[in-house]
């Protein structure tokens, strides 16, 4: 029980120090990114809208958090047909969508119970080095 | 079943969306009438929620939707399902006369107990079946539905591809509709609530 409230503690502190402008140091905007709940321990589908704000290509090229020991970016081949993606280019002014039945973050082995209404973050990886921490409201699992 | 491994096993000759284009009757529906075009509902399963065996008798007097998937899919079955419950909001209290069957395509992976908790995030309407390689290799074959497995990842992970048709049968067990990803949940709410007035 303790250490659960100590765990929640520190997701809490770390999560309310992630700065809002962490955005800086990759020119990029994310936006409506939200996760699909699902119960168990089977995998969830993480969306969002990248748009490239920079001025050259850059390229997305996979995704962490401390919720879940894996996480995959899939790509749509056509619809219900996934393809694990290595990455996806956005050119400058460009915006890449991860929407459902589309391109989508997969989601697997959560650390932590995971609920509805939650926030989890989750770091987006750039070819170069460039990481960007966004906060994904989890929401439930007939999202649309 | 799984243990068939990377070996895709492939269950059916004609896809459901080749049946759906040779249909071009239109009687006001807007998903698509596939009246008489395949038999009537008929299984044997089990019902992930009560454990018991269910049969297509045990749900006469509601119309059904049959749709296939497997629970560790997290983009493409939770987004037909959350268009399914869409459509059965759309209908208020009449809901209560439909229901929504999701057949497990992934038995090996698809333990009652995980099937229960998937279907009824979707819904009390939302109903999880399983059955053995036989019984669902019989379905899938009566509906020509096809599915497949992929090469386990790794981590032992792997992917089922699998039709995207949900089909809709009357409260008298008959074949009606099929509805596609790309029809919208109120147009199919249109549709049910057709069927349900039929009685």
């Amino acid at each position: 029980m303790r250490r659960r409230l100590i765990l929640f503690l520190a997701a809490f502190a770390w999560l309310a120090a992630v700065p809002a402008g962490a955005a800086s140091r990759v020119p990029v905007q994310v936006t409506e990114a939200r996760i699909r709940w699902l119960p168990g321990d089977l995998p969830m589908a993480g969306y969002f809208v990248i748009r490239n704000t920079g001025e050259r290509p850059l390229r997305l090229i996979g995704a962490s958090s401390p919720a879940y020991r894996r996480i995959v970016l899939h790509r749509t081949v056509s619809y219900g047909r996934m393809k694990p993606a290595k990455s996806f280019e956005i050119a400058p002014g460009w915006s890449v969508q991860f929407t459902p039945g589309g391109n989508h973050l997969m989601l697997m082995g959560r650390t932590r119970a995971i609920h509805p209404g939650d926030v989890v973050p989750i770091t987006l990886h750039f070819a170069g080095g460039g990481a960007l921490r966004v906060k994904f409201r989890v929401r439930g699992a007939d999202l649309r | 079943m799984a243990a068939a491994g990377g070996r895709a096993a492939w269950v059916a000759a004609l896809s459901a969306l080749l049946l759906a284009g040779c249909s071009a009757r239109d009687r006001g529906w807007r998903t698509t009438d596939i009246s008489g075009i395949m038999p009537p509902l008929k299984f044997t399963l089990t019902d992930s929620k009560t454990g018991g065996v269910v049969n297509a008798h045990d749900f006469r007097g509601k119309v059904v939707l049959l749709y296939f998937g497997y629970t560790h899919c997290p983009d493409v079955c939770p987004t037909t399902l959350a268009d399914l419950a869409a459509a059965l909001r759309e209908l208020g209290a009449r809901a209560r006369d439909v229901r929504v069957l999701f057949v497990s395509v992934d038995p090996a992976r698809d333990s009652a107990a995980v099937l229960k908790e998937y279907a009824a995030a979707f819904g009390p309407e939302v109903i999880g079946l399983r059955g053995d390689s036989e019984e669902l290799h019989r379905l899938t074959r009566r509906y020509r539905v096809t599915y497949g497995y992929g090469r386990p990842d790794a981590h032992g992970d792997y992917e089922v591809s699998h039709s995207s048709a949900v089909y809709v049968f009357d409260t008298r067990g008959e074949v009606r509709l099929l509805a596609r990803p790309t029809d919208r949940p109120a147009d199919l709410a249109h549709d049910l609530g057709r069927l349900i007035a039929e009685g």
